[in-house]
């Protein structure tokens, strides 16, 4: 790479590739024109055009122009850089030249595709692009990107059966791994199930075997009852806090039980949702993993130092009962984190309707789940809690909790199953029974799926489109009315059975908030954790290092949770494998002189990836925690950070290349990477036309977006500026983009106050998608133009100018 | 709705009677309290982990007010009482007599 920095401060030479893109540009944009044009600016050397620039001919004349010319910059006007950016990058790398050296113009999507009918509007705009693109490779540095190691050992949080499964996948490929779980045993929600569908093998019995290979695996360091209680680094190096909350009972517990007998104080146990009991003393379920016992201080008699009782300690014959266990705080340090978290089931006692908690025989699948099972309360027998007498008849209501606006609005994925699965449960057993399905849409969307529901129907169990709007408890034999509206025959429907089944949906954890601000997350409106990408990225998160599996992410059945923790363990694995990850040079790099350790652009760091030491008076930047979005760079005020390859100088260049002539006509738009910019593609690729006034430049993130450049562009005349970013929550840089709306809030009450027409600056939330709102943006930001006069320009001109420079 | 149901503590989240309740075999205990020994202390009452005591309002020999069983069903058997009693007034008995009494309701 040393090679590649010869060209630091020699003389400018710079190269100009104008792409004809077959006849995708030169349709339209008169290419020769532009490449004449770009030839008279200042440094440019060589400037041609050419048929297809990405072509091999393309590069090799590019590779071959660097080399003759002894060109130290290259610009190719040609489509987006989203598109051709590495291909050009490699070309230039490839004749010697660092790639942080090249910049493109994007006169396709951003310019022919869409003034297809206004060809010399197109030319003169292209001209615009690739000045401003000179401008902003004559600024441009070098950059080595810098190389993070990666610690080859992995955490997972949560030990349900995804994380279970991701543990296990990296454990056996040979990294170490710690499983942190709250609970005091390992399986989670699928060790409560009785059955899985649609194969209807039982649920502990393939589950125990996974949680017994997890308490064995030399690999794996377990541990339970824990917590995480702080994370810090990064990707490749994360410093875990883990809680480990005492057990009471020490490791030479056997298991054996005898302290059970002994304890005198009885409460209903979580595991069977309370259908059952247990003892202050206690191990949630026969398979627990660790098999071993654990004192719930909340109800042991010992409460507040005070010792009580002792009749487990005189039961254990084995000494392995200490009340003076402590809490322990384990530093952990790991490369990769796999965040399992998991989900809750929603609770019904609200939706006071269908009576849940005021009448006995009202029952939610999750409790249904522990009373067929065999080892349950009920030892398998389908007995309602009112009498113990098996019913003659049971309804299931699904969608409770899920797409209501009483609950939650989107679909929880597994409860059309379960329920079909549950039906075939009683027929197997209970042929007699009635049963009764009330639903709004059946969802049988997997493999084996429909042929279960097919099953179901066939058995016998009647499907009735249409919710019970109410249930209605006869109160001397505890039976149920259900009431409503069969919505396929248009009738009334009031049906009596002996027992009902809410089929409750799946609702984030309730301490999810916690888990995202601990490991840096963001979560979609539903509350669940959200991917990187949700196509092409959908284990990882949007923070380096860390990736998310099961119902964590969204809800989903045992299948898609193993499914998604093995690919989430491969990310991880990939990672690790490499042992390390190069980091591009696009994040800031403070300038001491400058700073005044003020510290907002650590606090306005989405990654927390700055670091204030006010004593030393110095900021410093954890380059491998930082995604390189320079909302920091836009929020400080003494440009006391440089941001690598959206520098200030370059921005600046950019909007004064483009502002030089007519700018009083001009849209200055700034667009984020991931959204805004992307969607001003879509709009290029779908040909939606709007005028060719406006001209983008490219932050990665709209929070990169410093009000003194929209001032700047005020100053330089600028007849409008947009500032476009992803929509709020889906932000590429987890929340910079509400840095962004902050500050042109900010910028609109000073626009007001010096007497400025607001409307000249908008702000737009477009997703990669958006194409459409793009255009229609543009177009109604030249409506604005149309009526703007010079009176009014030369005001925001010379307002600007006068306020400008802050400091 | 928290409280005890059947001599099971239950919460919100966990309202329902547990349907082995009935069959949880707890000692129930009998307390005896010799209420003359009982100088007052009311340490019985404190430390009760179930909160099974109260003052009673009856002055006993030493013009003292000792204690008076509240919820019997409560009890757990752990005998801190006695341990803590420096009279040697109060001490707990298996109850024999099994599921006579239907103590322990919820409040």
């Amino acid at each position: 790479m040393a090679t590649e920095e010869k060209t630091e401060r020699e003389a400018l030479r710079i190269g100009v590739y104008v792409c004809h893109c077959g006849l995708n540009i030169a349709g339209t944009v008169n290419c020769e024109e532009v490449s004449h044009f770009a030839a008279a600016l200042p440094h440019v050397v060589v400037a041609k055009d050419n048929r297809y620039a990405c072509s091999d001919q393309g590069q090799e004349l590019i590779k071959k122009d660097i080399k003759e010319h002894e060109l130290n910059r290259i610009v190719v006007a040609s489509c987006s850089p989203r598109l051709h950016e590495p291909t050009f990058r490699k070309a230039c790398e490839e004749a010697g030249l660092n790639k942080y050296l090249f910049e493109m113009a994007n006169i396709r999507e951003h310019c022919s595709w869409v003034h297809l009918h206004e060809k010399e509007k197109a030319t003169e705009k292209a001209k615009d692009l690739v000045k401003a693109a000179v401008a902003k490779v004559a600024l441009l540095e070098p950059a080595t990107e810098t190389e993070v190691q990666i610690l080859r050992k992995a955490m997972v949080i949560g030990a349900g059966i995804a994380g279970i499964q991701a543990a296990l996948d990296l454990a056996d490929t040979g990294y170490k791994v710690y499983l942190v779980e709250k609970e005091p045993s390992i399986g989670g929600r699928m060790a409560q199930i009785d059955k899985t569908f649609p194969t209807m093998d039982c649920s502990i019995c393939i589950l125990a075997p996974k949680m017994s290979d997890v308490g064995r695996h030399p690999n794996i360091e377990l541990f339970t009852n824990s917590e995480v209680q702080e994370v810090k680094g990064h990707i490749g190096n994360f410093k875990v806090k883990v809680l480990k909350k005492p057990r009471y009972v020490t490791h030479d517990c056997s298991a054996c039980g005898d302290c059970v007998e002994a304890c005198p104080v009885t409460a209903p146990n979580e595991f069977d949702v309370g259908l059952a009991t247990r003892r202050a003393i206690y191990t949630p379920f026969a398979q627990a993993v660790p098999s071993t016992y654990i004192i719930d201080r909340d109800m042991c008699l010992n409460k507040e130092g005070l010792m009580a009782c002792d009749k487990c300690l005189k039961a254990c014959e084995r000494e392995a009962i200490d009340f003076d266990m402590q809490p322990e705080t384990l530093e952990l340090e790991v490369g990769t984190i796999i965040v399992a978290t998991g989900a809750e089931v929603h609770d019904p006692s609200s939706l006071l309707n269908y009576g849940y908690t005021q009448y006995p025989n009202v029952i939610t699948s999750l409790e249904f789940e522990r009373l067929i099972n065999a080892g349950g309360p009920s030892g398998g027998n389908l007995i309602r809690p009112s009498d113990k007498k098996i019913p003659d008849s049971v309804a299931f209501i699904q969608c409770v909790g899920s797409r209501s606006e009483k609950g939650k609005h989107y679909c929880s994925n597994v409860c059309c199953m379960n329920t079909i699965k549950d039906s075939l449960l009683i027929k197997e057993h209970w042929p007699q029974v009635k049963i009764y399905v009330f639903y709004v849409d059946i969802r049988a969307f997997g493999k084996g799926f429909e042929d279960l529901y097919r099953r179901a129907k066939e058995e016998g169990v009647i499907f009735i489109r249409g919710l019970p709007a109410e249930i209605v408890e006869n109160h001397k034999t505890h039976d149920l009315w259900l009431i409503g509206e069969n919505t396929l025959q248009k009738e009334l429907y009031r049906v009596n059975v002996g027992m009902a089944v809410l089929s409750v949906g799946i609702e984030p954890c309730q301490d999810s908030g916690v888990i995202q601000r601990l490991f840096t997350l963001s979560r979609t409106p539903d509350g669940f954790f959200m991917e990187a990408h949700p196509k092409l990225r959908p284990v990882d998160a949007p923070t380096g290092g860390i990736f998310l599996a099961g119902c964590a992410e969204s809800p989903k059945d045992i299948k898609d949770s193993v499914t998604q923790a093995s690919a989430a363990a491969a990310r991880a694995g990939i990672l690790m494998a490499q042992g390390k990850v190069t980091v591009e040079a696009i994040t800031p790099i403070p300038i001491p002189e400058n700073c005044r350790v003020c510290g907002l652009c650590a606090q306005v760091c989405p990654y927390n990836a700055i670091i204030v030491d006010k004593e030393r008076k110095l900021v410093k930047v954890a380059e491998a925690a930082c995604a390189g979005c320079g909302t920091c760079g836009a929020e400080c005020q003494f440009e006391a950070l440089h941001m690598r390859h959206f520098t200030n100088a370059q921005i600046t260049a950019q909007i004064d290349a483009l502002t030089e002539e007519h700018a009083d006509e001009k849209i200055i738009a700034f667009c984020c990477n991931w959204c805004s910019y992307a969607g001003a593609d879509f709009a290029g690729v779908s040909r939606m036309q709007y005028p060719p006034n406006v001209r983008i430049i490219r932050t990665m993130c709209s929070g990169r977006v410093s009000p003194a450049f929209v001032e700047h562009a005020f100053a330089r005349g600028a007849g409008a500026v947009l500032v476009a970013g992803c929509h709020p929550g889906d932000c590429h840089y987890i929340d910079a983009n509400y840095q962004t709306q902050k500050r042109i809030e900010r910028l609109w009450k000073k626009m007001e106050g010096l007497g400025i027409d607001k409307e000249r600056l908008q702000l737009l939330w477009a997703s990669a998608s958006e194409g459409e709102r793009v255009a229609s943006k543009i177009r109604e930001m030249q409506a604005t133009l149309n009526k703007l006069t010079p009176e009014e320009v030369e005001k925001s001109r010379a307002v600007f100018a006068r306020n400008h420079g802050r400091g | 709705m928290p409280g005890t149901m059947d001599g099971v503590d239950v919460s919100q989240k966990l309202w329902r009677k547990p349907l082995d309740a009935e069959k949880v075999k707890l000692t129930k205990a009998k307390i005896q309290i010799i209420t003359d020994l009982c100088k007052g202390c009311g340490f019985c009452i404190e430390f009760c982990p179930k909160k099974v005591l109260e003052r009673s309002d009856q002055i006993n020999k030493k013009g003292a007010y000792p204690p008076r069983v509240v919820d019997e069903g409560k009890c757990a058997m752990c005998g801190f009482c006695t341990a803590i009693c420096p009279d040697f007034a109060i001490y707990t008995v298996e109850k024999t007599c099994e599921g006579s009494s239907k103590d322990g309701e919820d409040k």
